[in-house]
């Protein structure tokens, strides 16, 4: 039997950005299966063997690979500057104070949040969830050409949309909406290009890759005033004033 | 180039604007010159004449075309509106943005195209929703990025959700495969859970709440009208074009008619319990948005009428409604902290307006709300007399909402009308602080309602071309021939 290591890529790198909380291997993680999803359309693509998609593969790689570089790059680079400020010369005595209130808050609850395994229980529960729907779901409900193409769009849907309801921080959330576009995306790209649909076309992809990129701008936007405004991006303190 | 003027012209001008933002009232001023720009182009492009352009199909249908008319004229009353109202240095920019998005919708054929742009009008307008005013010396609250955070992910999961039933839709063949759930009614609850996302009906209606309770008033406005009708303009084009997706399925489009009732009685009942007017607006405008849908999944061409004239008038309704509201929460000269039971007395151009809104949103004569009402009646008649009692007693509960709303908020005694104490021994006329000279209602804002309010009058009293253009668009709908 052989082994799709695409898929597996795919799988073990969502699952990282389903699991972990810390930024730097969750954007890692999501940049790797931006680069393992390009290539496993190019894999799927040669099977079904295309001509037409065939003749525009190297393109359609290229874009899926620069998507995925723009759209971690900008949260990457979100994240890292999340130790400065902006716009403070404009708050008044009152913004100025709320504000040094929020950051001692922060600061305490950092100091007070060690690791606990108790923690990682739910992602995890979830992804053995959604390893075992991503695994059924190809034999129940069969919708792409393919049992690895099913798996693949509905593992990166399932993934992303537990990283939404186990995130415990707004980037996270992103990350998990980026996980879903993701799915998407691959669905549309290996279905619409089979022989019986209508075939894929140039501006629906772009608009997609608009969308995967203006959605991680949104995000960076949101975690921007977010830890402007409370010093952190913790969902807790964000529900809780 | 007509078609492609109206997509990026209004880009272009939100840049342009963008740059300008400091100076608030030339950029008001530039954004009232580019929507009455846009209107001029939008008539001047030929009904139901498709264009291909780059491989897309580009079409305006004359109802797509009245409602870009609305939409355009909607920006520009906001736009005046936010003259005097409170509104983010970003609010104009975001307009126009999302003003391309939604003729870019109205404009294009094609499904999957649609769907992406409808989830990019989702993250713009998180932009207006977390918008603070020029100079301003305080942050964003955080309940605001709360509701920001919660619309845009909502918005995201509808638009994946729409998404994936297009490409199901493009390789949906008739003949199932036997032992699977019908990939037809696979396609159609996708579809339901993600339009009503998108239409705030319950019990996914979450994210309008928020938005009314912690966002400025005017980008609802926007968000409610040029986002959620543009989506049921959506759904029209969706049913256009899957007509198989409606033929004998006569069970999931009743449990489509049954969401539609229950989000329509659970919204006036939640307005009635509302414990503010924000709240119980929200609650109010989830009531209508359920009629409205009722009258989609009736799939009648009574119902269908009722649906269209239904949605033209929540459109002018909230913005009435809203515009009303956001006057009526101004700082009026009186001590602040104060819950007023006179707002009528006080400013009664907005409460005028406010009521004038709410009776036009739950169908009362002679507001343009009535004939849409009557539609969707006749259509429940059609399909069950229970269904008909249950909009029946939405309407009354959404009635008494507004009874109430009135009788707490609007109609009580005016507090400068006590009558005034008799001198105290060694008192003077001098001695008595001087009566309080309470500033008028903004001339601008005032011209405004009073201008929503008599296009509302005048629907209601003159319903007939209206109804006889929409009328005729229902019935060359493909599918309600094939029904």
């Amino acid at each position: 039997m052989d082994i799709n290591w695409f898929l597996i890529g795919l799988g073990v790198t969502a699952a990282v950005v389903l699991l972990f909380r810390d930024w730097r291997l969750t954007i890692t993680a999501l940049l790797l299966n931006y680069i393992i999803r390009a290539l496993f359309m190019f894999e799927q693509q040669s099977v079904l063997a295309n001509a037409s998609v065939l003749a525009q593969i190297g393109t359609l790689v290229a874009v899926k690979v620069i998507t995925g570089v723009a759209v971690t790059a900008i949260l990457a680079i979100t994240a890292l500057t999340f130790s400065r400020d902006y716009g403070l010369e404009a708050l008044d005595e009152f913004g100025l104070s709320e504000l040094r209130r929020a950051a001692r808050a922060a600061q305490r609850q950092r100091a007070t949040d060690p690791f606990h395994l108790s923690d990682y229980v739910v992602p995890f529960w979830a992804g053995v969830l959604a390893l075992f729907a991503s695994a059924t779901l190809p034999w129940v409900y069969a919708i792409a050409p393919t049992p690895a193409a099913d798996f693949a769009w509905y593992w990166l849907l399932l993934t992303g949309v537990f990283t939404i309801a186990t995130a415990s921080d707004l980037l996270k959330i992103g990350l998990g909406l980026l996980l879903c576009a993701s799915g998407v995306d691959v669905l549309y790209t290996i279905v619409v290009s089979t022989p019986n649909a209508s075939g894929l076309n140039i501006f629906p992809m772009a608009l997609l890759s608009h969308l995967h990129i203006l959605l991680a701008l949104a995000i960076a936007y949101l975690s921007g005033l977010l830890y402007g405004r409370l010093k952190t991006l913790d969902l807790n303190e964000l529900y809780k004033r | 180039m007509l078609y492609l003027l109206l997509i990026f012209f209004p880009i272009t001008m939100a840049l342009s604007t963008f740059v300008l933002r400091k100076n608030s009232g030339q950029v008001i001023f530039v954004g009232l010159g580019t929507v009455i720009t846009l209107m001029l182009v939008a008539t001047q492009i030929p009904l139901d004449d498709p264009t291909r352009f780059l491989g897309i199909t580009m079409m305006l249908s004359s109802l797509n075309r009245m409602f870009m008319l609305l939409f355009l004229a909607i920006s520009g009353f906001a736009f005046v509106a936010a003259w005097h109202l409170p509104h983010g240095e970003n609010f104009i920019p975001a307009v126009l943005l999302l003003l391309s998005e939604v003729c870019a919708v109205l404009l294009l054929q094609n499904t999957f195209l649609t769907t992406l742009l409808l989830g990019l009008t989702g993250l713009s307008a998180v932009l207006a929703i977390v918008d603070l005013p020029v100079d301003t010396g305080s942050l964003v609250g955080t309940r605001t990025i709360a509701a920001a955070l919660k619309y845009m992910v909502l918005m995201v999961l509808a638009a994946i959700l729409m998404y994936i039933a297009f490409v199901l839709t493009d390789i949906f063949r008739p003949g199932e495969l036997p032992g699977r759930i019908s990939l037809v009614r696979f396609i159609l609850a996708l579809l339901a859970v993600s339009f009503a996302l998108r239409m705030a009906l319950i019990p996914f209606h979450a994210w309008l709440v928020d938005l009314m309770e912690h966002a400025s008033l005017l980008v609802v406005v926007i968000v409610v009208t040029l986002l959620n009708t543009s989506s049921m303009l959506v759904l029209l084009l969706v049913f256009q074009s899957f007509p198989t997706l409606l033929v004998e399925n006569e069970g999931p489009l009743m449990v489509l008619r049954m969401g539609a009732l229950f989000s329509a009685v659970l919204g006036a009942g939640m307005a009635l319990g509302g414990d503010s007017l924000r709240r119980s607006m929200a609650y109010l405008i989830l009531y209508d948005g359920g009629m409205v849908f009722y009258g989609l999944a009736s799939v009648s061409s009574l119902g269908l009428a009722g649906a269209v004239f239904g949605a033209l008038n929540q459109t002018l309704a909230v913005v009435l409604l809203l515009v009303s509201l956001a006057l009526l929460e101004r700082p009026d000269g009186r001590p602040p902290g104060v819950v007023r039971r006179d707002l009528l007395r006080r400013w009664p151009v907005a409460g005028a307006g406010f009521l004038a809104g709410g009776l036009a949103l739950i169908g009362m004569p002679p507001l343009g709300g009535a004939m849409s009402r009557l539609l969707i009646y006749q259509a429940a008649a059609e399909q069950s007399w229970v269904e008909l009692l249950v909009l029946l007693g939405a309407t009354l509960l959404a009635g008494l909402a507004l009874a109430r709303m009135a009788q707490e908020r609007l109609l009580g005694p005016g507090e400068d009308e006590a009558a005034p104490e008799p001198l105290m021994l060694g008192e003077t006329e001098l001695d008595r602080p001087a009566p309080r000279r309470l500033a008028p209602e903004p001339t601008s804002a005032a011209a405004l309602t009073i201008t929503l309010v008599l296009i509302c009058l005048a629907i209601g009293l003159y319903p007939g071309p209206l109804l006889a253009n929409i009328d005729g668009v229902i019935r060359e709908l493909a599918f309600i021939r094939a029904l």
